[in-house]
């Protein structure tokens, strides 16, 4: 894997990771919050699991549609998803973030839900 | 950060990009399981980029505002 | 669930035995693909699909297909296929005895960002390759993310020019991997 890299410089560190620029991608109003890294991290955790939860819940839905799922499978299917989504609301709660703070600016990309 | 880990992290930036940002799109689904979250918080962007190139050729339909 | 790796030339060279891979052929490509159970997303899976697209790589041209394409069966991978045909090997040709290599370039201080330097590396080094193409660098701090295509074998050249480039250029960083099978230079 590594010896794929055919030219780098010693500060390689500059390539990596870049945590405190993703603080750019939140919405203000948690920037402002002196609490700001744990719950900024929560958030972006808690965003890609509900971006990832949607294309599974898409996926799924796609797969019910096309009938090919017996009556049970699409009934554990949808259970699934609403504990996925009871769960979801939880994990939001006890960080003290809303449906909104999950809403990511991606700039072109618009909102990312 | 130790060389060896910052070389295996920028090649799996790099691995990224392609896998979920480039090659050929030739299905609607991408098929990803949530599991290392690790990863994922790396690369939001590649994930998200590879959902808007299956968007664009229509292979997706658009993903509403479904908060 | 049916992943496919690569599209390739029909008929081409046997195949290497890794993965069960195998070739589902449509007029003058195929679909190179394999039984696959369920992964989760992590580094380990997505290193072992890449060693799968890199050994098939070894003694064909390809094009890489986008990681967790799935479908349920060899019918639906053909239909995929067949729709672009002749796309897809247009795509191929243009890709034949290749190999890309990635470009990304930082500023190592905070400051008035050089943005006019890195694009003229980027543009001396895209007139040493095959073709180039930009990257979405996004919320990244790279001035840019660049992708190249190099004869196969010409990666450790073109690496040389890197390194120049980098030496000319002490305000910024300059990182080259690969070589990559043509991931940027798949889709048109």
């Amino acid at each position: 894997m590594t010896d794929r890299i055919l030219h780098a410089p010693p500060d390689l560190d500059l390539f990596t990771r870049d945590q405190p620029r993703l603080d750019d991608a939140f919405p203000r109003r948690i920037n402002a919050d002196p609490e700001t890294l744990e719950r900024g991290l929560a958030q972006l955790v808690l965003t890609i699991v509900e971006l990832l939860r949607q294309l599974m819940e898409r996926q799924a839905l796609r797969r019910i549609d096309g009938g090919t799922l017996s009556k049970e499978q699409v009934e554990r299917l949808g259970h699934t998803f609403m504990e996925l989504d009871k769960r979801m609301v939880e994990l939001r709660d006890s960080f003290g973030l809303d449906e909104e703070d999950l809403n990511l600016n991606l700039g072109p990309l618009g909102n990312l839900l | 950060m130790s060389t060896a880990v910052a070389e295996q992290e920028v090649a799996l930036i790099d691995l990224v990009d392609r896998l979920l940002g480039g090659g050929v799109v030739i299905a609607g689904d991408i098929t990803l399981a949530v599991a290392d979250v690790d990863l994922v918080y790396v690369q939001l962007r590649a994930l998200i980029s590879s959902v808007a190139t299956a968007e664009d050729k229509h292979l997706l339909p658009r993903m509403g505002s479904a908060l | 669930m049916i992943e496919v790796y690569a599209i390739a030339d029909h008929p081409g060279p046997p195949l290497p035995d890794v993965n069960g891979v195998r070739a589902v052929p449509a007029g003058r490509i195929a679909a190179l693909c394999a039984d696959v159970e369920e992964t989760a997303l992590s580094p380990a899976a997505l290193w072992a699909h890449e060693a799968v697209v890199e050994a098939l790589m070894e003694d064909r041209d390809l094009l890489p297909v986008r990681y967790g394409t799935r479908l349920a069966d060899e019918a639906q991978v053909l239909r995929a296929v067949a729709e672009r045909h002749d796309a897809l090997l247009a795509a191929l040709d243009g890709v034949r005895g290749a190999a890309e290599v990635s470009l990304r370039v930082v500023a190592p201080t905070d400051g008035p960002a050089p943005a006019e330097a890195a694009a003229r590396v980027h543009e001396q080094l895209a007139g040493q390759a095959r073709a180039a193409t930009v990257l979405d660098a996004g919320e990244s701090r790279d001035l840019l993310r660049a992708a190249y295509l190099v004869d196969r074998g010409g990666s450790a050249g073109f690496a040389e020019a890197v390194a120049t480039h980098q030496r000319a250029h002490p305000d910024l960083r300059l990182l080259c991997t690969g070589p990559w099978p043509p991931y940027s230079f798949a889709e048109r």
